[in-house]
């Protein structure tokens, strides 16, 4: 064995079955390679994934309905219908409230144009990844499912 | 409004660049030669200047005899100053933007910051001005002017005290334009607020254009409400089909569905107005009476069916009652749809009986004087109907000429009309006077006739519509009128009311040698000399006699845009596009021939009524379909001269058409 052969091929390959022996030995949690769906890697902060409509803390929806994401949203993928709040019936605060507010996720890009539009902070976009579906009708993302629960 | 002061020009100088502009125009007009522009927000072109709002500040100066240039020390407001010799105008100095700031600082003082939720957002020239021209942040921190937000004026028209600038552009609409003096400020100040008088609705027949020339969203449309963001929505130039005026709208669309109408300009007839009955007439779009697809009849039920089968069952029908058939049928129909309409009866069916009128004495129409016409004429006669109500733009105009051009106006009608207002002679009539009242003014005796003599001696024009013919004796008086007219060198003008009502006049939906008119058609169903009858987007049970002769009607095809009356004694049901759902050409009550291209997709199964012409037709006759509507008005243009202006490209403004073929012929626009 040459000595170019020994340092082109076998050094490489020692190096590299001692990083990985190396890895094996260290604590679980300094390992590079996540055991996904069991373990997450973190996210970082700014992260723009799955839209959600937000609330008040009083519970009223944010959304007034306004419809400027749906003129941001360079991929068009937005449709807001608008209707009136009454006194009995009372969505947001002010006197209009987002009907329909649907999300096409097929084609959205998640830029956060919208996110930066809303005037009310209401669609924010959350590190909610998961976005596989079977059906394409599955993602059209509808006002119940992007609005967050009232929280308790 | 320019002030026009003969036609002699001064040179004025704007932003260092000399040009020639009529003497006393206003520099916000003349400023636009050079393609600048100065904003404004009380200004209109077509209303007086006020100068409320001092948005459109600028420097001016004059050239002195030296040759050097003096300015004047303050700012001057170019929508209220007349151009003159030698001015000098600066729109782009720094003190005009300055003052520019100052002014929109000022009108945002109490303006409210809820653009997010105002229909007017994105197309608000507020907005737009402060973006272009205004302060980038509020230095405001005061509680903001409070007042009722949503306050209905009418059915038709929201207020929102809160966002007016008091501008006073509504206010000076309904002095100016529509003449009811039916808004006014309230209070002064900061608290001035536009309302009607003792707060009652706002009745106007035009008050949806106040929404459209508000520079804010202080004025916004009932129905509109929260209905889409413009930028959401998609236009199509249109054509109103409410009445017969046929005025150029905006036809504003979203996803497939209309949302509003706006109003288009267009000189020759409604300038940039509409009516609220053509503003806010046309949710039948929305309907969920519309009809979406072809019903035959099964025993007592309709069944759903498919074209094919519609078809074969009508042919069915029709052949069975062999020539004893008629067609009866609305105006809101295209000019193609009507052309073919009358070919199947007439050519292909040998029926005579076809007929469009439904006024309770038949005539038909004359008009000589197109709408913007009537601006210049000495003397106007009203005769029998109220203008404001059947002929809402043809009102304008003549209000137009009593007031700016001094026309004397003589209104003589059964009931109160808006016109009494500008007319120097109103005279109440009984409903079943016409008659009477007709001959009187002809044989010039009494005090009425020589008033009326008096105002037609020079130049004058008679104003009517077919409205006149559904009271007694309205038809011969209209004769006698008529007859009046041609004796004294005035033009006469039975305006018709029907969207396409000229249209159909002209390419001869009229019943032929021998034929039946709609009260024979009836009859004739009711006695069973008439088997077969064909509905074209009609509802007969609203006439006396209708029900009786729908019910006796052996075989009866209902075709329309939405469900009705009609359609519940009908043998076969068809779907029916609406105008702006398909290609075609309508005629105006002037004549005005006017293209119309589809905007949004006809609901359901439906067809534009001439393709379903052209596929019943195909099925009786064996010969070449029309394939598109550019063909048939090819085909309409061979068949009569005077339609030729639409076979080739009409223009943006529509053409008038010639009122006899000979006219036609030899070439004569008028």
């Amino acid at each position: 064995m040459s000595f170019e052969v020994f340092r082109d091929v076998a050094k490489p390959i020692i190096a590299g079955f001692g990083i990985t022996s190396r890895r094996l030995l260290q604590q679980k949690e300094k390992r590079a390679t996540i055991q996904y769906p069991e373990d997450r890697r973190e996210q970082f902060t700014r992260t723009r994934w799955r839209h959600v409509l937000t609330r008040y803390d009083s519970g009223l929806e944010r959304c007034i309905g306004c419809s400027l994401c749906a003129g941001a949203c360079p991929a068009r993928c937005i449709y807001v219908e608008a209707a009136e709040n009454s006194d009995s019936d009372r969505r947001s605060p002010g006197e209009r409230y987002a009907a329909r507010y649907e999300i096409n996720l097929l084609r959205c890009i998640f830029c956060g144009y919208c996110q930066e539009a809303c005037p009310t902070g209401a669609i924010v976009l959350r590190k909610d990844f998961e976005l596989a579906n079977y059906d394409r009708e599955d993602f059209l993302y509808t006002k119940e499912m992007l609005l967050e629960p009232i929280r308790e | 409004m320019a002030v026009d002061e003969g036609h002699r020009t001064v040179s004025v100088t704007i932003n260092g660049i000399e040009i020639e502009v009529p003497q006393g125009e206003l520099i916000v007009e003349s400023v636009k030669r050079l393609g600048l522009e100065i904003p404004v927000f009380c200004y209109h072109p077509r209303m007086k200047p006020v100068g409320m709002c001092r948005m459109c500040l600028v420097e001016i100066g004059f050239k002195q005899p030296d040759g050097s240039v003096r300015m004047m020390p303050k700012p001057q407001a170019g929508c209220t100053l007349p151009a003159s010799e030698g001015m000098v105008v600066l729109t782009d100095s720094e003190s005009v933007h300055r003052d520019r700031k100052g002014v929109l600082e000022f009108l945002l003082v109490n303006h409210p910051l809820d653009c997010p939720v105002c229909d007017r957002g994105g197309e608000c020239p507020l907005q737009n001005n402060t973006l272009a021209y205004g302060p980038s942040t509020s230095r405001f921190i005061d509680l903001k002017r409070h007042l009722p937000k949503a306050y209905p004026l009418s059915q038709y028209v929201m207020l929102d005290l809160e966002r007016c600038i008091q501008c006073g552009r509504c206010v000076r609409f309904t002095e100016e334009i529509s003449g009811e003096h039916e808004l006014a400020f309230r209070f002064r100040g900061a608290s001035m607020q536009p309302s009607t008088f003792q707060l009652l609705d706002f009745e106007s027949k035009f008050s949806g254009n106040v929404i459209e020339i508000c520079p804010v969203g202080a004025l916004t449309s009932a129905q509109y409400r929260f209905r889409a963001r413009p930028w959401d929505l998609q236009t199509t130039p249109a054509v109103c089909t409410a009445c017969s005026n046929g005025c150029n709208v905006w036809f504003d669309h979203r996803a497939g569905r209309f949302v509003r109408i706006n109003g288009r300009i267009n000189e020759g007839v409604n300038e940039e107005w509409t009516c609220d009955k053509g503003k806010f007439g046309h949710d039948y779009y929305n309907s969920t009476d519309r009809l979406r697809t072809p019903l035959v009849r099964k025993g007592d039920q309709f069944v759903e069916a498919t074209w094919a089968e519609a078809y074969e069952e009508i042919v069915k029908g029709l052949e069975s009652a062999g020539k004893d058939v008629a067609g009866l049928c609305g105006t809101r129909i295209a000019n193609e749809g009507l052309f073919l309409f009358n070919r199947l009866f007439k050519q292909v069916l040998g029926s005579r009986s076809v007929d469009h009128r439904w006024t309770r004495t038949l005539g038909t129409s004359r008009v000589q004087t197109p709408i913007a016409g009537i601006e210049g004429k000495k003397g106007v006669l009203v005769f029998g109907s109220n203008p404001a109500e059947d002929l809402p733009i043809v009102f304008l105009r003549l209000r137009k000429a009593a007031t700016r051009n001094g026309t004397q106006v003589t209104v003589v009608t059964p009931d109160v009309t808006e016109a009494d207002a500008f007319a120097t002679v109103a005279s109440r009539i009984g409903q079943g006077d016409v008659l009477k009242v007709a001959q009187e003014i002809v044989d010039g005796q009494s005090e009425l006739a020589r008033k009326v003599a008096d105002c037609l001696k020079e130049d004058g024009a008679i104003v009517t519509s077919d409205r006149v013919r559904n009271l007694p004796g309205g038809g011969e008086a209209l004769r006698l009128l008529e007859d009046l007219a041609a004796r004294c060198g005035a033009e006469f003008n039975c305006y018709p009311t029907g969207p396409n009502a000229m249209g159909a006049e002209l390419l001869g939906v009229l019943p032929g040698d021998g034929g039946l008119d709609t009260w024979g058609i009836l009859q004739g169903c009711c006695s069973g000399t008439i088997k077969a009858l064909w509905l074209l987007d009609c509802d007969p049970t609203t006439v006396e006699g209708g029900d009786q002769a729908l019910e006796s009607a052996e075989f009866l095809v209902y075709q329309g845009v939405t469900r009705s009356e009609a359609t519940a004694f009908a043998n076969v049901v068809l779907p029916m596009a609406a105008p702006a759902e398909q290609d075609g050409t309508w005629t105006n009550c002037e004549r005005r021939l006017q293209r119309m291209t589809q905007a949004i997709a006809a609901p359901g199964d439906s067809k534009p009524a001439w393709r379903i012409f052209s596929e019943v037709i195909l099925r009786l006759q064996p010969s070449t379909p029309f394939f598109n509507p550019r063909e048939i008005m090819k085909a309409i243009a061979d068949a009569d001269p005077r339609f030729l202006p639409g076979a080739s490209d009409l223009p943006e403004e529509g053409a008038i058409l010639s009122a006899t073929t000979q006219a036609a012929m030899a070439g004569d626009g008028a």
